[in-house]
């Protein structure tokens, strides 16, 4: 390859636009704030590049050397730092602007950075000023309600459980919607969120749109979060504490409280009288409430302790972390340890080295069990026997129950209440304790992660540098789970001992030359690179069974091995890449970006793909006729279009992920005659020409600053068009397989996204500044070929459906509309049990043929919120803060299946009379109608901060530089619409794309209460 | 020295470049690709294995795996007037009161199962090219064998229907989806059995042999109604073949491959890949549902009246609801007052084979052809066969007549919960009276259309109009 002669011509072209003369001669100017026009004295004044400077003197007056191409550099405390460039001017005066509405500021953008007000695409940043004050385990969870077009949602509520991050919608339909994450220039999975301290993290960039995100080519197409880590800073080596500790307490739900006293005072009312089986779970005495046992509460803590500092040419940066949560559910346990090292360093003036490292631990103890089954238990169960419960067993079927063991609802069965040998039943269920489910098991996730890269900078050629970086992640993960004896209703012959280990290695390595320059007021910055990255993932996990007790908890006291895996896979990428970035006098602006990726995935004629983008930007406020305006601070207009993809799969197996072009035979093994035989089954239908999920999207935006940038918003439009996907398509069984992929159909998410913030208020005892986000997007699917139209389940007991429609969102709640209820006369017991509803309800025949099939079902509801919005505001008074973030979401439903379990919606008790129940042709299961079709909009109060930041003077007396102490909220108000009866709207079942917006029972959003103290000396 | 510094650089990409031209082809290290597979016998074999791998069915409770015959028993047993659930729930409650809905998962399960083991027939057909003259006749009499077995089942379960009889792709939707007449498919069915019976031999009980393909074929005959007479010297030649009736009828079930079992499918205990699940679910809160296949009380007369000594083998109380009734062949976790010992540590993954074809099916089958869709006969061959399939169950007295009634009853409680009754009530043409009834008495919709089952509606919708529904559906 002729990367020499390409990059001498490189060079030899723009070296034409160096042959101007050089020549010094003086500038002089006044620096004013720009606030209130005041002049700064003591603000630095530097050339770019040199070590000449000076500082203006009391009048905010200075005067200064320069040559025509030369920059200038004005920086000072508390304001923002500008960069001008001479351009033959004898005069510059500078109005600074406030740091914290700095619009110069750097934004990462992927192999490099941009200035913020040279963007062209829509890339929205988020800078970590307190977002380590909140009290949330993983930086995600953090990220909720912060950035316009991000939508964070807690799917799942237990410890350390990963959010669900969509930017712009959901484009994919097997492969992965997830954004890429990106950590300090290595790409590393999703699941690497969970082991990353906050306190190390300086920065969230995310890019948003296709022609921001296609540096990133095939992997882009579901944007882009950047993160950067803290890095040293020159000067004496600061220690930083950051700790807090917090109390988590679960939302629960109203609905789902049932009542022995309440029913039986339904039942009185309603009838006149008490039912043999009413009176003795009266007589029983026990009336509790399961999501009290079940939603336990817990604490949060968190420490974190860092030195950062460094000389001129070497900066460093140690951190260590430490966290634990307890989770809001029973069991549920998260902890994490930290550390990071960071250090770079200059070798010489031309020359560059440095390298991270960070090793993580988490140990997170899951819940294991399902709330929906549990909180389906009657309120009568007590989780133990006492004294009394245990008279009501029936010894003759269960002599051996004891005082303090788990009760089991089959233990109250058979009881003589009346003394006249009549047995009643109140059991529902042969389930053990549903307490014991979950305590009795002990299911664990271990992840040791180390995290790292090496990178050298070398200068070839007057800011043509060449640098090369070398990353690699490691993963080790050990799952175990034990299953008690006492957590099933089959006791010992149940216990088990799961255990797996899987191992990932990712190593990458890319070597890019940058190259910027400015040239008058032409700014050019270009980049060209190459890329290679491996993933080797093997495993193996073993299931033991056969244990007769809990004391010895490994595979070796097992009894039967079976489900004995283990698997090796690889996965190779290469990629090519460049990108030219273009301003010209601030005004102007231009990107261009190419991106090549090849991957393993693929068959050999589609190993490649092919990821072009083009933006840009004109800023009117820049032009002449408006740059006096003392109004309009910037007026940017961006247009960006670009190409991004998607290579993800997820068609339940690995290896047909990774292979799918090959047809692939897999080991198994039949029983012939007494002995094991070999056996090599077809695994897949190979698809050779397999390739590239593709989005394209446009996108116009418009950046504002109005009145010195005290207001500056965002407003964006964009246009995704997601095709060729990757699908894993339903095929004619007769082909001998249920699933195919293939590159088919095409989703378009469109939406607009709104940004505003303003400083309110801005005097140096009080300060008031307000951030508004909002991001409305809309899903539709617009070809689905021969799958367009398809009726999708994911459970076949309780079967609902989901259809698959174009021209609707890519899936769909479906079936037939409630007409009414059941009258209660009709029901055959309708207070057993407590908490129990109809079955059934009457629908609708839309279509007024006299009968209800299938031609009456009807969409339902889209699982997609069309409006998310939030509002933070942040005051700021003498040493005291505080800042509150309201979040809301709207428009999206669930369809929540815990009502089926919670309110025993398929228990026999709730059924309907036959002889007496009315037009039961019209009669048909909730389950199938729009009854437990919910809206799961909601307002959230999702963090509050109050801080108090002592004196200098004060803390300088004990040693410290600075010192913070906060109480911070989360969730403080929550509110639902009226429908829902969960406890969290959020939380959906993490099923494929085209069955979206299945609640069962889930996790619950919690709010937490936390105290933190920040310490700097 | 500080040239070098851009050349150190360089070496960390070098670390990966050096990987050459198949840096982007890794080969699959858990897997191997097809491509080049099934060039020689023993790899030939691997793939027959492998079609009895697809009939053995995946031991998990997840719909998305092919359960295969494991779940057989809801299509056969629980839609006969023999067993239903336990307690009503879910859509396995649909098989007993005849309300099974295209959508139902059990239906579409099986479907997609029989497909795979016919696809898996047809890869072991397609790569006999490779195989060595003196095999490839036994690989090819081997694999039509089981895709006429797994047509068979189809046909009398689903009526018309797609019939593949080579490799297909997912873009053919043509074949796919076209529903061929019952009759070809019994066209295919005889001339692979007819191959099989000409190209096996007796060597395996859970493989293909000569003696399963001739009962097989025996029995197709039998259900076709047409060739009674070749039926019978099928049937002879097995009866001819050294099978026996094994003296004690619980031996039959808990002794594997016993001599009385012509074809049956392997399980190995306690192992995921090569265990079954199929009676640990017929019992109490044992297996992953709350119980299936339970007893009914319609069965419970039937074997009470005629079973002999079958009857406490064949049946038996629950014991955590003493109400209900369980079946008590394959048991798996054992029975104390039976004698029967526990087959696997965990009942999940119980070891028992499953038998398809046994001798006093033979013998039962043989009666039948003599019959020859008469009503009655005393002929002696008769009643020797049918004497000989009572006796063992300790009922001595002589018969010297057979109805076809009496051969239908006798059938019923000989194989009993085998999944038998449903195709047996359909063959011998009772099962519209005998189902009507008994759905009337038990307040189930029994109508003449749930004898076929509907095909699986995710068929039909990804045949986007190509395919039609069974009248009913």
């Amino acid at each position: 390859m002729n990367v020499k002669t390409i990059t001498t011509a490189f060079i030899m072209f723009l070296c034409q636009f160096a042959l101007i003369a050089q020549e010094n001669y003086m500038v002089r100017g006044t620096v004013t704030a720009a606030s209130d026009n005041s002049p700064v004295p003591g603000v630095n004044v530097l050339v770019f590049g040199t070590t000449s400077g000076v500082v203006t003197d009391f009048d905010g007056n200075y005067e200064i050397s320069v040559s025509d191409d030369s920059q200038l550099v004005f920086s000072y405390v508390g304001f923002a730092t500008q960069t001008l460039s001479v351009d033959g001017r004898k005069e510059i005066n500078v109005a600074l602007a406030d740091d914290a509405q700095n619009l110069d500021e750097v934004v990462v953008v992927g192999y490099g950075t941009r200035k913020k007000s040279h963007l062209t695409g829509a890339v929205s940043s988020v800078v970590n000023e307190d977002l380590d004050q909140l009290p949330v385990s993983r930086v995600d969870d953090a990220l909720v309600g912060q950035i316009s077009g991000v939508n964070v949602q807690a799917t799942q509520g237990e410890a350390g459980s990963a959010p669900t991050i969509r930017i712009r919608g959901t484009g994919s339909l097997t492969g992965s919607s997830d954004p890429l994450i990106v950590v300090d220039g290595l790409v590393v999975d999703n699941d690497f969120l969970g082991s990353l301290d906050m306190s190390e993290v300086a920065s969230f960039d995310v890019l948003k749109d296709a022609a921001s995100a296609a540096i990133y080519g095939s992997r882009g197409g579901n944007g882009v979060i950047l993160i950067t880590t803290k890095q040293g800073k020159e000067g004496k080596t600061v220690f930083s504490y950051q700790g807090y500790t917090g109390f988590k307490e679960a939302r629960q739900s109203d609905s789902y409280y049932f009542s022995v006293a309440k029913t039986a005072a339904a039942e009185l009312a309603a009838t006149g009288s008490l039912s043999p089986r009413t009176q003795y779970i009266q007589q029983i005495g026990i009336d509790q409430d399961w999501q009290d046992i079940i939603f336990d509460g817990g604490m949060i803590e968190n420490h974190s302790l860092s030195a950062r500092g460094g000389n001129e040419n070497t900066k460093y940066s140690i951190s260590l972390g430490y966290l634990h949560d307890e989770g809001v559910l029973l069991t549920d346990d998260y902890k994490r340890y930290n550390l990071r090292l960071k250090l770079d360093s200059d070798v010489s003036d031309k020359f560059k080295i440095g390298g991270n490292l960070a090793p993580s631990y988490t140990n997170t103890r899951r819940f294991d069990g399902s709330t929906h089954d549990i909180l389906r238990q009657p309120p009568w169960l007590p989780v133990y026997h006492d004294a009394n419960t245990i008279q009501y067993v029936d010894r003759s079927v269960y002599p051996d129950v004891q005082i303090g063991d788990y009760a089991v609802q089959r233990h109250f069965d058979n009881y003589d209440l009346f003394g006249d040998g009549t047995l009643i039943d109140i059991s529902d269920t042969s389930n053990t304790n549903p307490a014991a489910k979950v305590i009795e098991r002990d299911r664990n996730d271990y992840k040791f992660k180390l995290n790292g890269n090496f990178y050298g900078e070398y200068e070839l050629y007057d800011n043509l540098k060449l640098r090369s970086t070398l990353s690699g992640d490691y993963q080790s993960t050990k799952r175990d789970r034990w299953q008690g004896v006492l957590s099933s209703r089959n006791g010992a012959a149940d216990a088990s001992y799961e255990v797996s280990n899987e191992t990932q290695i990712h190593i990458a390595s890319e070597t890019f030359l940058t190259y910027n320059k400015n040239f008058g007021e032409h700014e050019f910055d270009a980049l060209a690179g190459i890329s290679f990255e491996k993933w080797d993932y093997s495993g193996e996990s073993s299931l033991g069974t056969g244990y007769t007790s809990d004391l010895i908890r490994t595979l070796t006291a097992a009894t039967v091995l079976t489900n004995i895996d283990s698997y090796k896979f690889a996965e190779r990428f290469q990629s090519y890449f460049a990108r030219i970035n273009y301003a010209y006098a601030d005004k102007y602006l231009a990107s261009v970006s190419y991106r090549r990726d090849g991957s393993s995935v693929f068959g050999s004629d589609n190993k490649y793909g092919d990821f072009p983008a083009v933006s840009v930007g004109w800023d009117i406020a820049q032009e002449d006729f408006l740059k006096e305006s003392n109004t309009l601070s910037s007026l940017k207009f961006r247009f960006s279009y670009g190409f991004t993809g998607n290579k993800d799969l997820d068609t339940g197996s690995d290896i047909i992920d990774l292979y799918p072009s090959l047809p692939l035979l897999g080991p198994s093994s039949a029983t012939i005659d007494g002995s094991l035989q070999s056996a090599y089954i077809a695994l897949n239908i190979a698809n050779p020409d397999l390739q590239w999920e593709r989005s394209r999207e446009y996108n116009p935006g418009l950046d504002f600053g109005i009145l010195n940038n005290r207001i500056t918003g965002s407003v964006d439009y964009y246009k995704r068009t997601s095709d060729q996907l990757l699908l894993f398509n339903p095929v004619s069984s007769t082909t001998g397989f249920r699933n195919a992929l293939v590159n088919i159909g095409e989703v378009v998410n469109s939406g607009v996204e709104f940004e505003l913030r303003t400083r309110n208020v801005s005097t140096p005892n009080f300060q008031w500044s307000t951030t508004i986000l909002a991001s409305m997007n809309d899903n539709e699917l617009t070809d689905f070929a021969d799958s367009n139209g398809q009726i999708q389940i994911t459970d076949d007991k309780r079967a609902a459906e989901w259809i698959n429609l174009q021209g609707q969102p890519i899936s769909s709640f479906y079936g037939w509309v409630v007409d009414e209820e059941i009258a209660l006369e009709n029901l055959q017991q309708p207070y057993f049990p407590i908490g129990g509803e109809a079955q059934d309800v009457y629908v609708k025949d839309l279509n007024g043929d006299g009968l209800i099939d299938d031609d009456d079902k009807t969409i339902l509801g889209s699982p997609y919120p069309d409006l998310v919005w939030s509002i933070s505001n942040d005051f700021k008074i003498g040493n005291v803060d505080i800042s509150f973030l309201f979040q809301g979401s709207h428009g999206a439903e669930v369809r929540n299946m815990g009502d089926q379990y919670i309110f025993n919606h398929f228990n026999s008790g709730q059924d309907f009379n036959v002889q007496t129940t009315p037009n039961q042709g019209f009669i048909k299961e909730k389950i199938f109608t729009n009854s437990i079709v919910q809206d799961a909009s909601y307002v959230a109060l999702r963090n509050v901060n109050i801080g108090y930041n002592f004196p200098k003077t004060l803390t300088s007396k004990i040693g410290l530089t600075g010192m913070r102490v906060y109480a911070a909220g989360q969730n403080l108000m929550y509110l639902t619409a009226d429908d829902y009866t969960g406890f969290n709207p959020e939380s959906i079942d993490d099923t494929s794309p085209t069955t979206y917006g299945y609640q069962r029972g889930g996790s619950p959003i919690f709010r937490t209460i936390s105290f933190g103290i920040n310490a700097d000396f | 020295m500080k040239k070098i510094y851009p050349f150190i650089l360089l070496i960390f990409t070098g670390l990966l470049m050096s990987c050459g031209d198949d840096f982007l082809e890794p080969l699959p290290e858990s897997a191997v690709s097809s491509e080049s597979y099934f060039s020689n016998d023993d790899e030939i074999e691997s793939g027959v294995i492998g079609m009895y791998d697809a009939i053995q069915g995946i031991n998990s409770n997840n719909l998305t795996d092919n359960f295969s015959i494991q779940r057989e028993y809801y299509l056969t047993e629980m839609r006969s007037d023999n067993t239903r659930t336990k307690s009503s729930e879910g859509e396995a409650a649909q098989f007993e009161s005849y309300t099974v809905t295209a959508s139902n998962g059990i239906v579409s399960n099986y479907y997609i199962s029989f497909y795979e083991i016919i696809y898996r027939a047809n890869l072991v057909l397609s790569s006999l090219d490779a195989a060595s003259p003196e095999k490839a006749a036994s690989f090819e009499a081997e694999a039509k064998f089981v895709r006429a077995y797994a047509y068979f089942n189809l046909v009398r379960l689903y009526g018309d229907i797609p019939l593949i009889d080579r490799l297909i792709g997912p873009l053919e939707r043509e074949i796919s989806y076209t529903r061929v007449a019952t009759s070809e498919v019994y066209n295919l069915i005889v001339s692979d059995l007819q191959t099989a019976v000409s190209g096996l031999d007796n060597t395996y009980k859970n493989r293909a042999s000569r003696a399963a393909a001739q009962t097989l074929l025996a029995k197709v005959y039998l259900t076709q109604g047409t060739n009674y007479a070749e039926a019978q010297t099928l049937l002879e030649s097995v009866i001819g073949s050294g099978f026996s009736l094994e003296p004690n009828f619980k031996d039959v079930f808990y002794t594997e491959n016993n001599n009385e079992v012509i074809f049956a499918i392997g399980y190995t205990s306690d192992l995921t890949s090569d265990s079954q699940n199929i009676s640990a679910e017929w019992l109490n809160s044992v297996g992953r549902t709350s119980g299936v296949n339970y007893v009914t009380a319609d069965a419970r007369e039937a074997l009470d009246n005629l079973g002999g000594s079958r009857t406490p083998y064949s049946y038996r109380q629950d014991a955590a609801q003493p109400t209900q009734y369980q079946v008590a062949k394959y048991i798996p976790n054992g029975d104390t007052n039976l004698g029967i010992a526990p087959t696997a540590s965990n009942p999940e993954l119980a070891g028992n084979d499953w038998i398809i074809l046994r001798f006093a099916d033979v013998l039962l089958m043989h009666v039948e052809a003599i019959l020859a869709g008469g009503q009655q006969t005393s002929a002696t061959a008769a009643i020797n066969s049918f004497q000989r399939v009572r006796n063992r169950a300790g009922l001595t007295t002589p018969v010297t007549s057979i109805t076809k009634e009496d051969l239908l009853a006798e059938r019923r409680v000989e194989l009993a919960f085998e999944n038998h009754r449903f195709f047996d009530l359909v063959r011998f043409g009772a099962a519209q009276q005998v189902l009507s009834a008994f759905s009337d008495a038990n307040g189930y919709s029994f109508n003449a259309t749930d004898l076929l089952l509907p095909i699986p509606q995710r068929e039909i919708n990804l045949s986007n109009g190509l395919m039609s529904q069974n009248p009913g559906y």
